[in-house]
This record gives C-alpha cells, sequence and structure tokens, in this order.
C-alpha cells in the first residue's frame, strides 16, 4: 500500500470517506514525517499537533456516527504564517509579530476547518510576503526539498517546499507578485493564484492590498480545484470578495483534450533574458499542448516590458501604508524609547521589522511622497491600466496564456543579498496577472540539465480558474512532470 | 527623460521620519545606494507614453448590508496589547506636564 504521506488531498478525502483508513492515521503520518524531516528544511515555522490530532479524532468519531463528512475531511492542509487562526500565533515571518494570538480565523481558514481539513501548522515565508527566495523571514531561511543548497522561491516558500517533500497535500499561500506561483516554480509543485477577490482576504496579514491574493499549493489539479471549491466565494469580511463561479471539480473532466483550445504565446514573456532550460521546458509544453489538439497563437503585451517597475511602485506604496499599523501601541513588539510616543514606535518599528522591509516601506514612502508622487506612484497606476488593456487584447484572440513562470530555475542560498533589483526582476513573469487580477497557476513541466525544476505559468481572463484547473489537469493525464519527488 | 533622482541625506532623513524608521549611520549609505539603484531603474516609466488610458476606472463591487454586527470583547481586543490599563491601550506621554 501507498504510505498515506503519499496520497493526493482527493484520495485521503475519498478513502477516509470509505473507510480505507482514518483521520486520525492520515494526520499521524503527515506529523511524524515533519518531525523526521523538517529539521533539513525548515518548511515549517510551527506545527499543531494537538489541535490536528483532536481534528482528525473528531472527523473519525463524525464518520463512526454516520454523521456527513466535509469534502476535504481528514485532509492535512499547511497555512502560510500570515493568515490567522484563532488562539494559533501568527507572525508573517516577522519579529515584529513573533507573539501575536489573533482573536479571530481567516475565512479561508474557516472555510477549510468547514470542509473537514486538519490544519497541520504554520509554514515559512518571507517577512510580510516581501521576498522571493523565503530568506527575509526572522524564522531564517526554508530550504528546497530539490536540494537544500538552494531557494525555495516565495514568499510561500514553506508552503512549497512542504508539498514537495511530501509533509502535506495541500498548502495555503498568498500571492501578491507571485508569491505562490514562484515558489511552486522552484520547487517542482502546483500552485494557483485565483482571480483578485475570488477568495476573501480575511484574517490575511496586509502586504498590498489591490494585489493581495489568497492562493493554494498542491501536486494536482484535483485537489487545487477541491480546495477552490470550499474556499472561493462573497464573505462580508472582505468588501473586495467575488461570488463564486460554478464548482469546478465536477467539470474537471469535461476536457479529454485539448480541442478547439487557442493559447496565446505572449513575446514579451517567452523570449531574450529569460533562461534557455526554463525556455526550452515551455515550449516542451506548448508541443504537448498542440499535440493535445490546441492550436498556439502568437501575442504580445507590451506593457509587460514595465511591469515589474509599475508592481513594486504599487506594491510598496500600499505596503508603507498599511505596516504603518505595527507601531507597538495595540499589538506586536513595543520597543521603549525615551519616554515618548515617537520614539517608542520608531524604535519599535527599526527593531522589529528586517532589512528588506525597511527598504520597501522606505520605497514606497518615497513613491507616495510630495513631489513623487505623480511621477512614479501615478505613472505606475496608469501602466497598470495599460498593462489591463493589452491582457483585454489579447484574451479576445485566445483562451489562455503561456509562459514560464520564472526567469530562472532555484538559485543558492544567500546568493542575491547585495542585489534587491536582480531579486526583484525574478518577479518580472509572475506580476502582470498580479496586476491586473488575473487568475494564473504554475505547473512542473520538467527540470535542468542538474535537476531544478522548472515550471510554465498559465494565465486566463477573469473568472476563468476552472479553465486553468481543466487544461493542467488534461496534461497531467498525459505527462509524468508532476509525479516526480524530491524525497524519497 | 527619465528624471534624475538624488537621495540625498536630507530625502533619506525625511522618508525614514514618514515611515518612522531610525536608519542607523552604518547603514545609511548602502541603503540609499539600494534604494538610488531601484529608483533609476524604475524611472523608465517616465519614457512609456499612457496618455490615453484611464487608470481611475474600477469594477463595480457588491455593497454589503449596512448592519452593525457584535464587535470583539474588550479583553480579546486588548490581548495582543503590549500595556494596557482600565480597558485602554498604554502610551507613552505624547504632551508635555
Amino acid at each position: 500500500m501507498t504510505a498515506l504521506w503519499r496520497l493526493s488531498a482527493a484520495t485521503i478525502a475519498r478513502g477516509v470517506a470509505a473507510g480505507s483508513f482514518t483521520a486520525s492515521e492520515v494526520t499521524a503520518a503527515h506529523l511524524a514525517r515533519v518531525h523526521l524531516l523538517d529539521a533539513s528544511y525548515s518548511a515549517f515555522v510551527e506545527t499543531w499537533d494537538e489541535r490536528a490530532l483532536a481534528t482528525a479524532a473528531a472527523i473519525d468519531e463524525d464518520r463512526a456516527m454516520g454523521r456527513p463528512l466535509g469534502p476535504l475531511a481528514g485532509v492535512p492542509v499547511a497555512c502560510k504564517d500570515n493568515l490567522v487562526l484563532a488562539g494559533e500565533r501568527t507572525s508573517a515571518g516577522s519579529r515584529l509579530l513573533a507573539e501575536f494570538r489573533s482573536p479571530y480565523t481567516a475565512t479561508a481558514l474557516a472555510r477549510l476547518q468547514a470542509a473537514g481539513a486538519v490544519l497541520l501548522g504554520r509554514t515559512n515565508m518571507d517577512e510580510f510576503g516581501m521576498g522571493n527566495t523565503t530568506e527575509t523571514s526572522a524564522f531564517g531561511p526554508t530550504r528546497n526539498p530539490f536540494d537544500p543548497s538552494l531557494v525555495p522561491g516565495g514568499s510561500t516558500g514553506g508552503g512549497a517546499a512542504a508539498i514537495a517533500a511530501d509533509f502535506c497535500p495541500l498548502a495555503i499561500g498568498s500571492d501578491t507578485g507571485g508569491s505562490v506561483r514562484q515558489p511552486a516554480s522552484l520547487c517542482g509543485v502546483m500552485g494557483l493564484k485565483p482571480t483578485y477577490g475570488r477568495v476573501s482576504r480575511s484574517g490575511l496579514v496586509a502586504y498590498a492590498s489591490s494585489l493581495d491574493c489568497v492562493g493554494a499549493l498542491a501536486r494536482t489539479a484535483e485537489d487545487l480545484a477541491l480546495w477552490l471549491d470550499v474556499t472561493a466565494g462573497l464573505d462580508a469580511a472582505d468588501p473586495t470578495s467575488i461570488a463564486a463561479e460554478r464548482p469546478a471539480t465536477p467539470q474537471l473532466t469535461a476536457r479529454k483534450d485539448l480541442r478547439g483550445l487557442r493559447i496565446g504565446v505572449p513575446r514579451e514573456m517567452n523570449g531574450p533574458g529569460l533562461d534557455e532550460e526554463v525556455l526550452a521546458v515551455t515550449r516542451t509544453a506548448a508541443q504537448l499542448a498542440r499535440q493535445l489538439g490546441a492550436e498556439l497563437v502568437d501575442c504580445s503585451l507590451p506593457a509587460v516590458a514595465h511591469a515589474v517597475a509599475t508592481y513594486y511602485l504599487i506594491a510598496t506604496a500600499e505596503a508603507a501604508s498599511n505596516l504603518a499599523r505595527y507601531d507597538g501601541v495595540r499589538f506586536g513588539q513595543r520597543r521603549e524609547g525615551h519616554g515618548r510616543l515617537e520614539a517608542m514606535m520608531t524604535r519599535t518599528r527599526s527593531s522589529g521589522f528586517g532589512d528588506e522591509v525597511q527598504l520597501r516601506i522606505l520605497l514606497g514612502t518615497f513613491a507616495l511622497s510630495y513631489g513623487y508622487a505623480e511621477q512614479f506612484h501615478g505613472r505606475a497606476a496608469r501602466m497598470r491600466a495599460r498593462l489591463c488593456a493589452d491582457f483585454a487584447t489579447a484574451f479576445a484572440n485566445c483562451d489562455v496564456l503561456l509562459s514560464p513562470t520564472s526567469p530562472m530555475p532555484a538559485f543558492p542560498l544567500g546568493s542575491t543579498h547585495d542585489d534587491p533589483l536582480t531579486l526583484y526582476l525574478c518577479d518580472a513573469l509572475t506580476v502582470p496577472a498580479s496586476l491586473a487580477g488575473l487568475p494564473a497557476m504554475s505547473q512542473p513541466f520538467g527540470s535542468t540539465h542538474d535537476g531544478r525544476p522548472i515550471g510554465v505559468q498559465w494565465t486566463a481572463s477573469h473568472g476563468r480558474e476552472t479553465l486553468l484547473l481543466q487544461i493542467t489537469h488534461v496534461l497531467q493525464q498525459h505527462s509524468e512532470h508532476h509525479l516526480r519527488r524530491a524525497l524519497p | 527623460m527619465p528624471i534624475q533622482v538624488s537621495l540625498d541625506r536630507a530625502l533619506m532623513q525625511h522618508l525614514a521620519d514618514l515611515a518612522r524608521l531610525h536608519v542607523p549611520t552604518e547603514r545609511q549609505a548602502v541603503l540609499r545606494q539600494r534604494l538610488e539603484c531601484i529608483v533609476a531603474a524604475f524611472s523608465t516609466l517616465q519614457d512609456a507614453e499612457d496618455g490615453h488610458v484611464d487608470a481611475a476606472k474600477e469594477r463595480q463591487l457588491e455593497l454589503r448590508d449596512d448592519l452593525a454586527t457584535p464587535p470583539l470583547p474588550l479583553t480579546t481586543v486588548l490581548a495582543n496589547a503590549p500595556q494596557h490599563a482600565g480597558g485602554t491601550f498604554v502610551v507613552p506621554r505624547v504632551i508635555d506636564a
């Protein structure tokens, strides 16, 4: 029999419902694997063993008593450290929130609990989501299970590493400029960023509110469809939330191939400046899609050339505003300073925030400051509108867009510390969909000559997550890239 | 033409004051150099033609019912406060006696 920690979320849910194994057995198997191996990777900041085993026991009792089970009953799920869970610590990778315990639960987690999921623990992340290597976490870096000398990507690096190491079949993350998709690509797993607003942001620690999305990582399209179906939908606690579409799971197998599908290949996202092996893998995905009946269409998104600048000006401006709340008054760490209120706030923030967060707060403050706001933030807002118009033109002629997810595969820890601009350019292919609020997925589709995973990115128009899930599901039926494991 | 921005000491101090951050002397040069490098790279936006795009166009959001809901209990709200007393957050003095 396959080890319980190797099973997909859908297989676990079916097995628990059928009585093939218990939720308690599944939870214990996953926790044991985390405790055996995670010292080498630091995917988790903390596991919630007692809570998880109690949840699992309650599910087993429900089944024994003949009570109905949720669609994710008994499925172990890892939660990024920026989604609050009542009574547990949430730190967003920051020293400043090291001991913060939320008085309420994030909607995205509450809906998982209602569906029977077993929340295993919180996973490591770049501080407040600001980074793409998971090295800016106050808890230290996470390492890539394919090679611990490499970064796992970020900011949901802990969640991606947890899936890659088979610590759980489903990990919840957040994606502001690629923080689910890029680590998914670097760790060889699937990552879904839904349409902006599709999943409630209530209880997500804010980074850049016009861009933040709750997303998920898993091994299969089927598992991500299950997650989306239980999580998506309107929430009175998030005024930007939007209604759920029809459930994706029943429609997942509607396509047997890709006939009738027009796949746009944007020139600006498939050309010079990208790693050759990354481009080769993307061509492989395009070829398979064509063999399965899809038509490839050349297209152009000219504003993509300015997407990184646009993204970082908007995101840091919003972050500078959002992070003003960390002032040592209502929650978080406090450092006293010369007996005065302002001095206390300055000392609290300067000692609590890490270097990258402080750099981005200063950049965002600059982008909004008198004399520069129009030239920087104002122009970025207009460029964002132009990018949205480019996407609308492209989607008038095709159903979905294909590109690499990341310009390069995983790189060594510590290699980008002195060069923030190079690090920002790692987001060049993921920030366009974020700025336009579009759904996008990363799917593993090969690796470099030395075994580093490479993912491709599928982007659709607003509300078409189901199409993305159908395409990636069809491709998973005709390829084996998603079956490659980092660890025995 | 991309604009040239010199992040001189005065501007850096102004930004730090606005952001309520203290940048230690030994970090000022590195931080300034990094910010200048980023701002210079992002100045390319100045060259981009963007005249006809309406940035103010936003999607319509559904309004929720305008109903008051129970707030969190006071003890819960204060549980994470670094310092509290008598049902209030305690902060250092703001006005000199």
